[in-house]
């Protein structure tokens, strides 16, 4: 089935999305939890379709300062790879890496953000290789992009990436536990329409 | 401090008299407020994207093209008069610092041009900008008096 929108996925398609979704989750936990040091769990994904507004207001204030990492999908797939932290996972990644604390995103130095950038780029990639390992496709990634701003404001990139497409998102996020502490991140893969199509296709003849 | 009217991505309202225009966190969008003092009509704009191109506009305040000339048509059934129009934009900023350069990193900077050469060839002359730079803006039209003001993360507000 092909199909020209995101609002047309039908509940298969999202079951399988969120399937795969499951399975990219818990490779990137375990690659997490190797680097920490302590046990990481993701939670099961969700896939929504929702509008612009939609996101923002799904994923908080649009005021509230959040960190992002960026990383663009190129090949079999396009797209973007987002990964969202907020203050608490920033916090508890930099006192297992770096035994140092942080409470406000002013404090973060060089080291604690290569040291977030890192966190994301390996949850990231190991989620798409999981991807393309079951799908049997090749996907590029470029190199991270890390940010801190407005939570509107990095919603808005994927967004105006995707912008000429469609006027809602697919979003497939999972929250993530860290040891004992369940701290707010999310991880949000938004391919375009044609990758979408091409994934499910692959999907459906090769499971 | 009057009642504030969100205004939404890709998104645009007007109000007359009284009330706060409002949108938040504009990124790599552009924020475009069109006041006319005669009436006390104001408009804000929140733009995502430089130009509509052949897109059928299912939302053409999508678009920096589209969105700016909706509005004006919108503005001019109000009773507003062009000439008298006090235009500021916000926004257009690069969130993301990408390596390799492609599309991503320097939309906002599309999005401003854009903006700016709409309005230029509308004959509307733009009497304050704060635009670029890499953090998100909050834009505020008061529509009672024509104030714009900047909420800015880590920056004091500032009147526009």
């Amino acid at each position: 089935m092909k199909i020209a929108r995101y609002e047309d996925m039908d509940d298969m398609s999202k079951d399988m999305m969120r399937e795969i979704g499951s399975i990219g989750t818990g490779n990137a936990a375990t690659a997490l939890s190797g680097i920490l040091g302590v046990d990481v769990e993701m939670s099961l994904p969700k896939v929504e379709i929702l509008g612009y507004n939609e996101v923002v207001e799904y994923l908080g204030d649009p005021e509230e300062l959040i960190s992002g990492v960026l990383v663009q999908m190129s090949g079999n797939v396009n797209g973007i790879m987002l990964f969202v932290m907020k203050l608490d996972f920033i916090d508890e990644v930099s006192k297992l890496m770096l035994h140092k604390s942080i409470n406000d995103y002013s404090e973060m130095g060089e080291m604690e953000i290569s040291a977030a950038t890192e966190v994301g780029n390996i949850i990231i990639s190991s989620y798409v290789l999981s991807l393309s390992k079951l799908a049997d496709i090749e996907i590029s990634l470029s190199v991270p992009g890390f940010a801190i701003n407005m939570l509107g404001a990095i919603m808005t990139v994927p967004m105006a990436e995707l912008g000429y497409e469609s006027d809602k998102i697919m979003m497939i996020s999972g929250k993530c536990v860290m040891g004992q502490k369940n701290v707010e991140s999310n991880l949000l893969m938004l391919p375009d329409i044609e990758s979408l199509n091409y994934l499910m296709d692959r999907l459906v003849t090769s499971i | 401090m009057n009642k504030e009217i969100k205004v939404g991505i890709a998104d645009m309202k007007i109000a007359r008299r009284e009330g706060v225009l409002i949108t938040y966190a504009l990124g790599s969008c552009v924020g475009i407020s069109l006041y006319d003092p005669g009436i006390k009509l104001g408009a804000l704009i929140h733009i995502m994207l430089p130009e509509a191109g052949n897109q059928d506009a299912s939302n053409v305040f999508k678009f920096a093209d589209t969105g700016i000339r909706e509005t004006l048509r919108k503005m001019a059934l109000f009773g507003g008069v062009k000439s008298r129009y006090q235009c500021k934009i916000a926004g257009g900023a690069k969130m993301f610092e990408m390596m390799g350069g492609n599309g991503i990193g320097n939309i906002g900077a599309r999005n401003s041009q854009n903006v700016e050469n709409v309005l230029r060839a509308e004959g509307i002359r733009i009497l304050r900008r704060d635009v670029g730079a890499n953090y998100a803006r909050t834009m505020l039209l008061d529509v009672s008096n024509g104030t714009v003001k900047i909420r800015t993360a880590g920056h004091p507000e500032i009147t526009l």
